[in-house]
């Protein structure tokens, strides 16, 4: 089940030390357009606040 | 039974090669359960001969402990490991060179069996299992991702992890698998700790604490310091333990409406 997957990933990222508010999830229905602009809108806040990710990123060069 | 043969997992392929009885401990019938939840054959396959166990040696451990000679015999008496080495003799208490796995097994006898020889073995210590995670999980953000990239510098990506653990069955493992391939195979640092993150993860429901790819290993990755959060969350989040029940499904198969959590969804 996709939901417990996330669940299980979120928690284990943070655990290793990947901030957990880096793995967002949630649900919109189609029919859902301000949600989805809000849910958006908050994830990329969420984001910013953290900066840019560099753990587990592979610079190639 | 003798360390190196202790190691030998059974794994799927083994049956198709009509490997059909197995001596199994606690942690060996784990895996077996999972074998048979995720189909990869039916329990009419296999025989399987139940040994209640006493734990198993850490070799590396152990080794480190008597100074780094070399076992020439050893033999199991009361509590003691009495040894000749290239060092004389020795002798050592058993509670101090089981590996991490035994100490805090909750499954020391087995789930299923056929048959099943011996009397029960006494329980192991499982009321301590998590305490190390636990230890981990209180340190800050930035020390535990400090660890993970530490232990994950050791690793050489030998795969032997892979190829001891009895969950990695996968012909084709994902590394080798995805066109593009996103996770190099080298030493890179990056692909190593994603490719030792996503191994990890796929333990979720999966793991049985057999401690093989932590024995196995020769860099001497703390893999169990990773592998039990996983195993912890499961059992919070699902209660569930990895192949503790015939009956249980997958747990990542399945969802519980009443009692799976929500916190980890997103609500603006
Ligand atoms: S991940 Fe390690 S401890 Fe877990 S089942 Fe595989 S080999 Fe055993
Ligand atoms: S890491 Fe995953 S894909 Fe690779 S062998 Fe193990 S279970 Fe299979
Ligand atoms: S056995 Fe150890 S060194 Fe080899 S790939 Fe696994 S963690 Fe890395």
């Amino acid at each position: 089940m996709a939901r417990r997957k996330f669940a299980t990933l979120k928690s284990f990222l943070n655990y290793i030390g990947v901030e957990g508010d880096r793995t967002i999830f949630t649900w919109v229905s189609a029919s859902e357009g301000d949600r989805w602009a809000q849910v958006i809108k908050g994830a990329t806040e969420k984001i910013k606040a953290l900066g840019p990710a560099k753990k587990m990123v592979k610079t190639i060069g | 039974m003798a360390h190196k043969n202790s190691q030998k997992r059974v794994k799927p392929e083994d049956r198709k090669k009509k490997v059909i009885g197995v001596v199994a401990r606690g942690c060996t019938t784990r895996s077996l359960i999972i074998h048979l939840q995720e189909r990869q054959y039916e329990r009419d396959d296999v025989c399987i001969i139940g040994v209640p166990c006493d734990g198993y040696v850490d070799g590396k451990g152990l080794k480190v402990k008597i100074g780094g000679a070399d076992i020439v015999e050893g033999t199991v008496d009361g509590g003691q490991l009495k040894m000749k080495t290239s060092d004389g003799d020795k002798t050592v208490a058993l509670k101090d060179v089981l590996a991490e796995c035994c100490l805090t097994c909750r499954f020391n006898n087995p789930i299923i069996s056929d048959v099943m020889i011996g009397s029960p073995a006494p329980a192991m210590n499982p009321d301590a299992e998590y305490n190390d995670v636990k230890e981990f999980e209180a340190k800050s953000i930035e020390e535990r991702w400090a660890y993970f990239i530490k232990e994950m510098e050791k690793c050489i990506r030998c795969n032997a992890c892979r190829q001891a653990c009895p969950s990695c069955y996968c012909p084709t493992c994902f590394v080798e698998q995805s066109q593009p391939q996103w996770v190099g195979i080298g030493e890179d640092k990056t692909d190593t700790q994603v490719f030792q993150f996503m191994r990890l993860y796929h333990m979720v429901g999966r793991c049985v604490d057999c401690g093989s790819c932590v024995s196995v290993c020769p860099m001497g990755v703390d893999l169990r310091k990773f592998l039990k959060k996983i195993d912890k969350d499961c059992f919070e989040m699902f209660s569930n333990r990895a192949g503790s029940s015939m009956e249980d499904m997958p747990p990542l198969g399945k969802y519980d409406e009443h009692h799976d959590k929500q916190d980890f969804i997103y609500n603006p």
